[in-house]
Formats: C-alpha cells, structure tokens, sequence
C-alpha cells in the first residue's frame, strides 16, 4: 500500500477542504464571536496546505530511510503477487465480521473462526490452528466474561459459566 | 507529608493492587519481549482491564507493563538481533554483537540492571519535577493551555522522525478526528454523518488499539516471520554490572538525564530516547572505534535512557492532560476515567494518589531486577512461541477489548478503522504517533482556543499579552517554523558550492 507522496497529499488537500467546508457549514452560536465552525475551519485549512506541500514534495529530503535490520542465516522472501498485499486487510475484514455476526453466532463459535483464520493465514498448520481456535476463545471468554463481566453474545453456544 | 505517604502506602498494600501489579509485570514482559508488539501496545490492550479495577490498581497495571515492556524488548534484541520493541532498536546491533561473542548474561544484565536504574531516576524526576510546575500551572488561564497544548503538538511532530510535514499533516488528521462529534462550543452534531454512535465522538482507546495493535497484525500479514531462538543456558546475569555502573558511572548519568528531558516533551517517547542516548553515548566516548563491535557503553547509557524517559513522560500528562509519549496518552485515558482527571490540582486534591503513583513506579523497577533475570531465563521457550498463534490471540483481545470499552460494538468497527488507518499511514511515512497526540489533546486544545477567543472577543492580542503566554507562544511559533528555516538553510548551503562551481 506504498503510494506515491503525491496521491496521499492530494488526497490531504481533497480532506482539509471538506472539513473546512463542513465546518463553514455549521450553525455560528449566536451572540458569540466563535462557534463550532472555527476549529474544523483551521484544521481543514491547515490540513489542506500540509497535503498540497507534501504533494509538491516540500520536506522530503527530513525522511529517513527506515533502519531495516537484515536476519542473518537466509530468510523466506515474501511472495510478491499482485493481490499479496490484500491480505493485510483480513484483520479489519475479520473485525467487522465479528460486528456483523457475533450477536447471532455467539462470541465462541466467532472467536474460533476468527483465530482459525488468523492462524491459518500467518502460515500456521492446521494442528496447531485448530487446538488455539478451540482453547483461545474458551480462555478469552474465562478472562473478560467471568472476571471482569463484560458481557459477551452468548449466541447459539453458551458457556457453563 | 509523612501522612500523605502512609496514606498513599496503604493505598497500594492492598492485595487487588499486588496482584494486578505482578500480573501485569509478567504481562509487559511476555509482549515486550515478542518482537513486533510495543509497549504502547501492550498497555493499549491493558486498558479495557483497567475497567474493572479501582483506580490505583488501574494505575498500578499501566507502570507496572509499560516499565517492563521497555526492558524487555532488549532481550530478542540481544538474542535474536531483533528489537521487541522500537525503543531497543537503536542497540540491538550493539547488544547481538555482544551475544556473538560470548557475552549475552553481560548485555541482558545490563538492559535489566540499568533499565531500573535509569526508571528509578524518570521516577525521581518525576517526584521532584512535577510539584513545583503544579505550582506555576495553577496560575495558567485558557491562553497558557492554549498555547501549551500546541507547543506539545509542535514538539511531537519536531521530533518524529520523518518528514516534518507530513507529521503536522498526521497531526492534523488527528485533531480533525478529534472534531467529531457533539462535544462541541455549540454543542452540535459535528461530522457525525447523522451516525447517532458518532456523537459521543471517537475515544482515544480504541483508536490506539487500532493504529498499534490492528495495524501490527496486518503487517504480520505480509511480513515473514522471524527465526527461531536457539536454545542457550545463561550464566550469572548481574555479575559483572556493578563494576560496569562504576565504570561508565557518568554515561548512565547522561542516559538517565538525556532520557528525563527527551520523556518531559510531548510526543518523544522511549524509542526516541534511545536512539539520542546511543548516538550521544558514541560521539563522546573515549572509544567510539568499539561500537559496532559488541561493546557495552552506549547499552549503558541507552537503556537507562529509555526507561528515564516512561516515568518522566508522565510530567506533563499529571498536570497538563499532555502526553509524553503514546503511553503516558493511554494513562491519561485510564485517569479521566478513574476520576483522576490530570491538571495542577490533582497534587493539592489527590496527593495521596500522586504518591502512591510514584512508589509504584520506584516498586516496578525494583521488581523488574528479579522478574528480568527469570525473563531472561526463559526468553528461549517465550520467544519460541510462533507468531501465527501469538496474533490470533491479539486480535481477539482487539476485538472483545473495544467492546469492552464502552459495551458498544461500534467500538469494534472503530478499532478496524483505526487499524486501516494506522497501516496506510505508516506505509506511507505519516507518523501515527503525531495523530494519537492530535485524538487525544483535541478537545483540550479546541476547548482553550475558542474559550480563550469568547473572552478576548475574538482579538488575537490577549493571546501573546501574558509574560507566560507570550514566552510559550514564542516557543509554539518558533517550533512551527523551525523546519522551515532548516530548509531555506540546506538550499542556500547546497546552492552556494554549486554556485561557486559554476563560476
């Protein structure tokens, strides 16, 4: 997800200039000489000069090139294919499939598809992915719904406790 | 005073306070020492806990695995030559070196032995810094803590290191984040979108369980995993580390002060302290030719600083509600909602709470002595512990936490947000941590800036006509266009030979 300065600063400009506009919008306070509106002006407006420098590609030369130590003893490269770097977005994908589902499913049985999946897709084998799937959301469940009384969607499998 | 102290050791000799406090020391040890979770992000994970504890336990869990956390990021960073967490990358080179040659109980005593050093002097600091600034903040109005407020927000994005601009711009980001909302001058619906769940606007929490924790596990996603640690027997791990404190006795000093100051300004936290001390502790040894080599002086003087710098960073956050770092933002969250909101009075109102703060900061650091060294020892069976089954885990805990926070499953869309957010954003050299300080000081800065507006009567000269506000503002101002000047200057220097050439 590595994009070019120019992309992010545009859309920094494209940002700062809605909220400014938005907050142009908004109803002053009467009788007072600042409302709601003053702030989200300034931001936006700031935000937006920020997004047109770093377009511009003003302050670059302050970046510094990330220390990357490199592992000694050959490491696994990362398969470069076109759709790898969509796997990054499985954790929030997997967030929101807990929101839409863990009401009617129940935390345990959402938990254990999750780390199921989580496992799997971080190069775990099934043998050591099932046995976490099962026993992490049993142990997460213990921790937050018996110690500290969050409840949890007890869902189509509840817990004993 | 004699009063105030027993009161505020009966405060913490209560066993829900022990036994929060060792539980979360094991806690910050365990994630610290796994390369690729953060100290923040091992407190960040903490707070949904800190619910349900009373509020000195609440407290007591946040010193007690940020403390640890810090420390242990040394160990995989000496053993496997990768930093547990970004504050031991400035010496992980140094500390591996040393572990090639036979020297690992000296570089993992020394991590253990002068991070407790160093956290005991951050708590001194902390103890004797902190009174007398209570003392002048009580005179401060609306306009000191305005411009206060964006000194702090000046200083996290001076001190980022990356671009200077693109660190205001996450700034930014996150003030306009903290916009949302009804919390508001005119108290109305703010890009809320008509999303009744935005209008008690976006809490910090979440968003920091996002942008640290999320966002790590999504780069786990794309990243290999580490090596395994080959397994080793440790010899005595503090023989030898007195002789060292004798040796490089004014380097620890150094350490101890460079990462108090570095702790005191908002926005620089431990990673940066680290980075300075090491770079300090080389310019002016006698031997710089050793380091690279596996020499442990500038260990000495960085891990001291590192941690100098957690229990310093809480100087502001106590009495300003200004974070030091991300964690000292996550501990300020935890105060507002134990009722111990940050600000001078806290130390006239609640002294015996301020007290009991510091001696649990003195007790972690003395409890990391022991706690460290069996750490140590078992640092080959928890470091062996795959990456693929350590993740999981915390996304679950990312998920039911947020839920925790507010028992609002919105919180969870928040937290997978803020993930994708974080991610893009460190890709692409925006500094998350600038945005965190922008979520958090938000409020306080919108709140002094349009206060301080009404009573001038939108006249900006009240703003610069107090002797403090005037200096603060000088300070504020010149932190703003500090980057600017180093530009022009780098042009000029690197036009002037090309000019002189051309002739």
């Amino acid at each position: 997800m590595r994009l070019p300065d120019r992309v992010t600063g545009l859309f920094l400009v494209g940002l700062g200039a809605a909220a400014a506009y938005g907050g142009w919008q908004l109803p002053p306070v009467p009788g007072q000489p600042v409302g709601p509106n003053v702030f989200p002006l300034v931001i936006g407006t700031g935000l937006a000069l920020c997004g047109l420098a770093i377009a511009l590609g003003i302050g670059r030369s302050f970046e510094e090139e990330e220390h990357l130590i490199p592992v000694e003893g050959g490491q696994v490269k990362p398969p470069t294919g076109k759709l790898y770097g969509l796997r990054a977005l499985l954790p929030p994908a997997l967030l929101l499939f807990y929101v839409a589902i863990a009401e009617r499913l129940g935390f345990i049985l959402t938990a254990t598809l999750i780390v199921y999946v989580t496992a799997t897709a971080l190069g775990a084998r099934w043998k050591v992915a099932l046995p976490l799937a099962v026993l992490a959301p049993i142990g997460i469940h213990l921790i937050f719904s018996k110690l500290l009384r969050v409840p949890l969607p007890p869902g189509v499998l509840p817990m004993p406790w | 005073m004699l009063n105030t102290l027993a009161q505020a050791f009966a405060l913490i000799t209560t066993w829900e306070v022990i036994v929060a406090m060792l539980a979360a020391s094991v806690y910050g040890l365990v994630i610290g020492s796994l390369p690729g979770l953060s100290a923040t992000m091992a407190t960040a994970l903490l707070v949904p806990v800190t619910f349900y504890l009373s509020p000195i336990a609440a407290i007591a869990t946040i010193v007690a695995a940020s403390t640890m956390a810090i420390f242990a990021g040394d160990i995989p960073g000496a053993l496997l030559r990768i930093p547990g967490t970004p504050a031991s990358a400035a010496y992980a080179d140094e500390a591996y070196a040393m572990t090639r040659k036979g020297e690992a109980e000296l570089a993992l005593g020394a991590g253990v032995w002068f991070s407790a050093v160093g956290g005991i002097a951050g708590t001194l600091s902390l103890m004797i810094l902190a009174p007398p600034l209570a003392e002048i903040a009580l005179s401060f109005s609306t306009f000191e803590y305005f411009w206060l407020a964006f000194l702090g927000l000046m200083c996290a994005t001076l001190v980022a290191r990356s671009s200077p601009v693109k660190a205001i711009a996450s700034m930014f980001i996150g003030l306009l984040v903290a916009c949302i909302g009804i919390e508001n001058p005119g108290g109305v619906p703010r890009f809320t979108f008509g999303m009744t769940n935005l209008f008690g606007g976006i809490e910090p929490i979440p968003a920091l369980v996002g942008v640290f924790a999320v966002a790590q596990v999504m780069r786990a996603m794309l990243t290999p995993e580490p090596p395994p640690i080959p397994r080793r027997k440790f010899g005595s791990i503090l023989a030898g580390q007195w002789k060292l404190t004798k040796k490089y006795n004014w380097q620890m000093t150094r350490g101890n002060i460079i990462g108090i100051i570095i702790g005191v300004l908002p926005g620089a936290g431990a990673d940066m302290a680290a980075w300075v001390s090491y770079a300090m502790s080389k310019r002016f040894s006698k031997e710089p030719e050793k380091f690279g080599t596996g020499h442990v002086e500038g260990l000495v003087e960085a891990g001291a600083s590192n941690n100098a710098s957690i229990a310093s960073g809480w100087v502001p956050s106590l009495l300003f509600g200004i974070p030091g770092d991300t964690i000292a933002a996550i501990a300020i969250g935890v105060l507002y909602m134990k009722g111990l909101n940050p600000g001078p009075t806290l130390f006239t109102e609640k002294a015996s709470s301020m007290y009991a703060i510091y001696l649990m900061f003195i007790i972690a650091n003395i409890i990391m002595i022991p706690l460290g060294i069996v750490m140590i020892r078992l640092a080959s069976y928890v470091l062996r512990a795959p990456r693929s089954t350590v993740m999981p885990v915390i996304m679950l805990c990312c998920a039911v936490g947020s839920f925790a926070i507010g028992n609002n499953i919105f919180g969870v869309v928040i937290v997978a947000t803020f993930g994708v957010i974080g991610y893009v954003m460190e890709e692409n050299g925006y500094p998350v941590a600038a945005m965190v300080l922008g979520i958090v000081m938000g409020t306080m800065i919108e709140q002094s800036f349009v206060t301080s507006l009404i009573k001038s009567d939108g006249s900006v000269f009240p703003f610069f006509e107090r002797p403090i506000a005037a200096i603060l503002a000088a300070m504020a101002i010149g932190a703003l266009i500090w980057p600017v000047l180093v530009w022009v200057w780098r042009r000029l220097r690197r036009g002037a030979p090309a000019a002189a050439s051309a002739r």
